[in-house]
């Protein structure tokens, strides 16, 4: 089948390069090395995908041609809304029927906008697919979904939408069917739940800490209640990731203009406190002055498995430190190019290839991105190239026992009851 | 009696059968009556002068010498005789490029030195980076201080509050006063220890009402957080004064400290460090624009003609009222909320500045100087005390200040809101003039209902209420308070009434903490045996 594929986002790469995967002549206007120059990069299985349909000439540059398929997938930036109404009006020439898939966060509302423009008694339909990708592991997510939710107010729009992703459902999951502005709104409810957890459990810990009780020992125990389930109950120094939190302040807009309601407001006013918990704890051990002293990073990603800073707590406790005139020696494994762009020339950074090496002569460790490789380090050689033997950890990694045999003072999240700070 | 002085007396002999409504229907009155200076037009046609009058008081003034007096203020000579010092206020507004040397210190270079300091802690708060002791950003800052150190930036935050940047609408600001804690009890119990800043503002660093706040509000945080006093004030405290000394002494650190300098008053120190809070309301560039628009007052006052200057002719209408029409009392009617308390901080200016009766030269003045000056929002008087404007014994001369322009890109029933002042305003002014003539309507009224009119005022019409005009606006008063203090002969930067009071009460704190043998007039004695009773039976 031709298919065009629009937008920058993630969503837009990995359609690409999953639906030119099965056989599907996709059709686009975006430059090759966009995902190599971002921190699309990064992306498990995403660029040998995109080189192989190049080379197969499943993914084609044409900007006439694009005009031309029969199926729009449209996934672009949610600031983009204007541009997918331009494209849309130029679709709406067309006498022939026509599939566009959203699957842009345009807010609720926007999709039914996009059909407005169309021609309904030509069979021209619009169809909401939420972006559920997750950062990391979207490719195979992709590939195989859990279920299908699909937004549409037509039955053939429906069948020929399960027929393109045939191959990744095989029909054998569960498909959701409701309208495009449920579908819509659904995006923002998951995203909702998953943040009100995090911000849960990260008040839990706090408690834990004035209570003198372990949280990872209350996690434990509510994990076993299979109403509740296991994810997204980590304690730690905050969320970011910037599709996760547009799609939070869309639903905090939503709530406080259709009802006044500062639920969500308050969960993201409190995740940006707690960005800067690690900031807090080192200001708090050094009494007020960070002045001259030199500080360990590691991981600066939002989350581990990708090369994106943006939104992510790192750059709040960067800032923070930057504005004490602190100097700092970061290490992560794929987010370094993304942050030194963030911070040009700046004297106060040092950027490190190896782990240790940021390590070297500072007056304190910070682990702000749960990346595998710092999951178990060696403490006596940490312990030997700090001037302070100091770990501050905004993901409770580690074991507050092994990390305090080597001599090292340690703060964790939640745990303060097995620390000795 | 000078030449100028008996011919204005003649004059007010000549004019005092005639009417201010006679006075005002004359040609071409309002156009050789109203002065314009950028965004500030200023009205004097319902004062009672005619042509004659003004051409006197501008001979006055000459005959005075304002033309050197002036020149000798803003060179920054010693002009407050009795401390022997500058009083260099216009300095602290001086653009970069301006040069002035005074007493050997390159003044220019020392105030943007400052400013650029100020500029550095203003950045800090609104970026959130000026952290409390657990590290939380700052979200309320304190201004603790009495007098200048108080009324002028609390004044100005008022004044130009919607002018605050996106980045300080996070930002609470508070004003701490009173000696007896009346405010900051309060206060400390809304705010949260963590992330509340206080600038403690004294020029001598001596001001027993700032310092009594300040240990109040250092016991606070010792007791909210258990750290030691030297960390807590290194960050909740930034110190604004001239006596850097004391305030090291004090505990304050010298990162945390700007300072000001001798040659600036109390009341004129808005433009200095001490507006340090009006500069985290609305920004540095708004602070800026408050310094451009009174250093725009401070070029025309220094160029301008007499003729068309308006701190001069401000200041001669104060003259004629005061000294030829036998008015005391002066009412500051702003028609607009903004400016509620400017009738405070030009009570301070003109009241502490020209309430004097002794000269330059020691002797005692023989004519009457400074009147009583208080006001009100106007439109909030009308309901108080305008009964007696209209209809009391009392002669008064008003000052009214309204802009023309407000709500442009708001709500149509606020911009409505605006129209009803200004009416208001303009109604006042009409009446307080005319009398009953403005109604024109020949009906014969019971005499409790007749207005005699005949009041005159001032109208300060601004185009529109911004941090440049406001600059203007009170660079214009204070220098109208210079321009009558050479008038009258007397040194306007110093304030000596108010020190034996501070003594005197040192003096009785220990009277009322122990019943020593003390020997006090029969009417302290009393009220101190009084208070121990009260006490005593308390216990």
């Amino acid at each position: 089948m031709k298919i065009s594929v629009w937008g920058h986002e993630l969503s837009a790469w990995i359609a690409r390069a999953q639906l030119a995967a099965y056989g599907n002549d996709i059709y686009h206007v975006v430059a090759d090395n966009e995902p190599i120059e971002s921190h699309l990069r990064s992306e498990p299985g995403l660029l040998t995908s995109i080189q192989a349909a190049e080379f197969s000439q499943r993914l084609i540059i044409d900007p006439h041609k694009a005009l031309e398929s029969d199926v729009h997938w449209i996934a672009m930036e949610s600031s983009d809304f204007e541009e997918a109404k331009t494209l849309t009006e130029r679709l709406a020439e067309s006498d022939q029927p026509l599939l566009v898939i959203n699957q842009s966060n345009f807010g609720v509302g926007a999709s039914d906008e996009l059909q407005s423009m169309l021609n309904e008694s030509k069979g021209q339909y619009v169809i909401y697919f939420p972006d559920v990708l997750q950062a990391g592991q979207a490719m195979q997510q992709f590939a195989n979904p859990q279920a299908l939710l699909i937004g549409s107010e037509h039955e053939a729009a429906t069948e020929l939408m399960l027929s393109l992703l045939r191959p990744f459902h095989l029909g054998q999951r569960a498909i959701q069917r409701m309208t495009r502005r449920e579908a819509e709104f659904v995006k923002y409810a998951i995203t909702g739940i998953l943040a009100l957890r995090l911000g849960y459990i990260n008040e839990m810990a706090g408690l834990c800490d004035q209570l003198g009780i372990d949280i990872d020992a209350i996690r434990r125990g509510m994990t076993t209640d299979v109403r509740i389930g296991s994810h997204y109950l980590q304690p730690g120094s905050g969320f970011g990731g910037q599709q996760f939190t547009q799609y939070l302040e869309g639903l905090s807009t939503l709530l406080s203009k259709q009802k006044g309601s500062v639920f969500v407001d308050t969960l993201l006013q409190q995740n940006e406190v707690n960005k800067e918990w690690p900031f807090r704890t080192l200001w708090q051990h050094y009494q007020c002055d960070l002045s001259e002293k030199t500080f360990a990073i590691w991981g600066v990603a939002f989350k581990p498995g990708v090369a994106d800073v943006e939104t992510s707590p790192a750059l709040r406790v960067i800032d923070a430190l930057l504005a004490q005139g602190a100097k700092l020696q970061i290490h992560d494994p794929e987010a370094l190019q993304t942050l030194a762009a963030r911070y040009p020339g700046n004297q106060q950074i040092q950027l490190m290839t190896h782990n240790y090496d940021a390590c070297q002569g500072a007056n304190g460790l910070l682990v702000l991105t749960a990346w595998p490789e710092y999951a178990s380090p060696d403490f006596n050689r940490i312990a030997s190239l700090l001037e302070n033997p100091l770990i501050i950890d905004g993901r409770n990694l580690y074991d507050p026992n092994r990390v305090q045999s080597a001599g090292i003072t340690y703060y964790c999240m939640g745990r303060s009851c097995l620390t000795n700070s | 009696m000078t030449q100028a002085w008996s011919k204005l007396e003649q004059s007010a002999a000549r004019l005092s059968s005639q009417h201010l409504r006679e006075l005002i229907d004359t040609d071409q009155r309002f156009e050789s009556l109203s002065f314009r200076h950028e965004g500030m037009l200023m009205d004097l046609s319902r004062q009672r002068i005619d042509p004659q009058v003004m051409s006197e008081l501008l001979n006055l003034a000459q005959e005075r010498q304002l033309p050197s007096a002036i020149n000798a203020l803003l060179q920054g000579e010693h002009v407050n005789n009795t401390e022997d010092r500058a009083a260099l206020h216009s300095a602290l507004r001086l653009p970069k490029s301006a040069q002035l040397q005074v007493d050997e210190q390159d003044v220019v270079n020392d105030v943007h030195k400052t400013l650029d300091r100020m500029e550095q802690f203003v950045n800090q708060i609104h970026q959130g980076q000026w952290r409390g002791y657990t590290g939380k950003p700052i979200t309320d800052v304190v201004n603790i201080g009495v007098g200048g150190s108080d009324l002028g930036p609390l004044m100005v935050c008022e004044a130009t509050n919607q002018f605050r940047p996106e980045a300080s609408l996070n930002i609470g600001l508070h004003f701490v006063s009173s000696m007896d804690g009346s405010q900051l009890s309060n206060l400390l119990l809304e705010l949260d220890s963590e992330t509340t800043l206080f600038v403690l503002s004294s020029k001598s660093f001596g001001t027993i009402d700032t310092l009594a706040n300040a240990a109040t509000a250092v016991d606070w945080l010792q007791e909210r957080s258990g750290l030691n006093r030297e960390l807590l004030i290194k960050q909740h405290f930034i110190g604004v004064t001239a006596a850097p000394a004391k305030a090291v002494a004090w505990g304050l650190s010298e990162e945390t400290l700007l300072e000001f300098w001798e040659w600036t008053g109390g009341r004129y120190s808005l433009w200095s460090a001490i507006g340090l809070p009006i500069a985290i309301s609305i920004g540095m560039q708004g602070f800026r624009d408050l310094l451009a628009g009174a250093h725009s007052m401070d070029k025309h006052f220094e160029e301008a003609e007499f003729a068309h200057n308006l701190p001069v002719l401000l200041a001669l209408m104060g003259i004629w009222n005061i000294n030829f029409q036998d008015i005391h009392a002066h009412a500051i009617l702003p028609y607009d909320g903004r400016l509620a308390h400017l009738p405070a901080y030009l009570e301070q200016l003109e009241m502490e500045s020209n309430g004097k009766s002794v000269g330059v030269d020691g002797s005692s003045i023989a004519q009457r100087t400074c009147p009583i000056l208080w006001g009100e929002i106007g439109p909030n008087a009308q309901h108080a005390f305008y009964q007696l404007l209209h209809q009391g014994t009392e002669r008064v001369m008003c000052d009214f200040i309204v802009p023309a322009r407000r709500y442009v890109d708001r709500e149509s029933s606020l911009q409505d809101q605006h129209q009803l002042a200004l009416a208001n305003c303009l109604a006042q002014a009409r009446v307080l003039a005319l009398g009953d003539a403005a109604l024109n309507d020949g009906i014969e009224r019971p005499t409790w209902q007749r207005y005699f009119g005949n009041q005159p005022s001032t109208v300060l019409l601004l185009d529109e209420l911004t941090p440049y005009n406001l600059g203007s606006l009170i660079a214009l008063y204070e220098h109208k308070v210079y321009v009558q203090a050479v008038i009258w002969g007397i040194n306007p930067f110093d304030q000596w009434g108010v020190e034996l009071g501070k003594k005197v009460a040192n003096d009785l704190i220990t009277a009322l903490n122990e019943s020593a043998d003390h020997e006090y007039d029969p009417a302290t004695e009393g009220l101190l045996n009084e208070i121990q009773n009260v006490r005593g039976n308390g216990q």
